[in-house]
């Protein structure tokens, strides 16, 4: 299992610019790379992309991890759109499988979108931390307050989601472990044996985080934290 | 439960629903065969109710997607509608269905919520994602056979889980006189 890509220390542009412009700026070029369609409109985001990591100064193994992870997928994809897509034309075929040069443009479309929006999704992640991007989304849903959206709860959750994907996985790691130690190497088995054992994790992992989630809200409750129609306050009226 | 619980309930969820997709990710074709996503949003809603179920299947493929790159940035928008309805109806109707038994309590509204968020995902295709180009026969393939594993995964595991958390004391039971 790969673990998310987290924080990365560096002094850059993009660490020290304003979360919500960083949240508005991901958005503006997920929308731009929905929007290219034509190879050079294309490579001319992929060349956008590009800067930023390197204005960023996280490293390109880090920027790219990501989507390194996903290489059989979207090669799954490619694959997929090459023999699919289209009947016309075909460079090959095999049965109702026709390799055409459509499908192979508009396979690698879908994996240079998906590619370029991992990695700005990445870049996100690298240069912020987890707390900046909570007071970011509360900064940025602040005028949603007022049509009675609850600001505060949806922060709140943001929070403890990103600071709970990591304690997840570890512990999710020690449960395969444990189980391995049991049953043997999970990883070694069929495809249909491995999926089992995963699911034989699921009523203890569910039980452990809903544990931490209890302990988690209880200390909260303890030190005066209240949720009252999406606004916190803190012991008893103090406004956050 | 107090609010404060419901959200961080909904947060633990959504962040089941980041990990275990990357356990899952080690099986091929995983995410759309065994639906592993689907299950924290559903428990989230039977547990803590319709508003925490709704913001579990938001959040969780939305930062999902952002912090792993699955789902891939085109299905977020439609996985999320659909999961949202998952965790909203599962959510509203546990708060309403009353039988007697929690089993069978649990079982209509996780059933409720399995149909609704397929029927609600196929209109939202049919009129929004990809309108003209999704027929019947695509809907049925994608929302049930291409993801029967997934749905007798659900079917299997969802009820027992949340029987096990009310057994563990971590949410209250559903009939406490019992």
């Amino acid at each position: 299992m790969r673990a998310p890509v987290g924080y990365v220390w560096a002094d850059s542009p993009l660490h020290r610019m304003g979360v919500p412009a960083k949240l508005l700026g991901l958005l503006a070029c997920v929308a731009l790379v929905v929007w290219a369609s034509a190879p050079l409109e294309l490579l001319t985001v992929a060349l956008v992309v590009a800067l930023l990591v390197a204005a960023s100064r996280v490293g390109w193994r880090a920027a790219c991890r990501a989507a390194w992870g996903l290489r059989w997928f979207l090669a799954m994809v490619l694959a997929f759109n090459a023999l699919l897509f289209s009947a016309a034309d075909p460079l090959f075929s095999l049965g109702p499988l026709h390799l055409t040069a459509a499908g192979v443009a508009q396979g690698l479309r879908v994996v240079v979108r998906t590619l370029l929006v991992v990695v700005l999704g990445t870049l996100l992640t690298c240069t912020t931390r987890p707390q900046e991007l909570v007071d970011g989304v509360r900064r940025l849903l602040r005028p949603l307050g007022r049509l009675g959206v609850p600001v505060e709860a949806a922060a709140l959750a943001v929070g403890v989601t990103v600071q709970f994907v990591p304690t997840l996985l570890r512990e999710s790691r020690q449960l395969m472990r444990a189980q391995a130690l049991r049953c043997g190497d999970v990883a070694s088995r069929g495809i249909v044996r491995r999926a089992a054992s995963y699911v034989r994790l699921l009523v203890p992992m569910f039980v452990s985080a809903l544990r931490r989630a209890d302990e988690l809200s209880l200390a909260m409750e303890a030190r005066g934290y209240r949720l009252d129609g999406g606004a916190a306050s803190v012991r008893g009226g103090e406004e956050e | 439960m107090s609010q404060v619980k419901k959200v961080v309930i909904a947060a633990v969820c959504a962040a089941l629903g980041i990990v275990l997709p990357m356990a899952f990710h080690s099986v091929p074709n995983a995410g759309a065969t065994w639906l592993p996503m689907h299950i924290p949003v559903m428990i989230s809603g039977l547990v803590a109710g319709p508003a925490s179920g709704l913001a579990t299947g938001v959040l969780a493929p939305v930062l999902s997607s952002l912090l792993t790159g699955m789902p891939a940035a085109a299905m977020v928008v439609p996985m999320t509608c659909e999961l949202a309805v998952y965790g909203l109806v599962s959510g509203a109707l546990s708060r309403v269905v009353r039988t007697g038994s929690v089993n069978a309590d649990l079982y209509v509204s996780l059933i409720g919520a399995m149909v609704a968020g397929r029927v609600v995902n196929g209109v939202l295709r049919a009129l929004i994602f990809s309108p003209g180009a999704y027929t019947l026969e695509a809907w049925l393939a994608a929302s049930f056979l291409t993801c029967i594993t997934g749905i007798v995964l659900q079917l299997a595991v969802v009820v027992p889980i949340v029987v096990s958390l009310e057994r563990a004391g971590l949410v209250p039971p559903r009939y406490p006189e019992e």
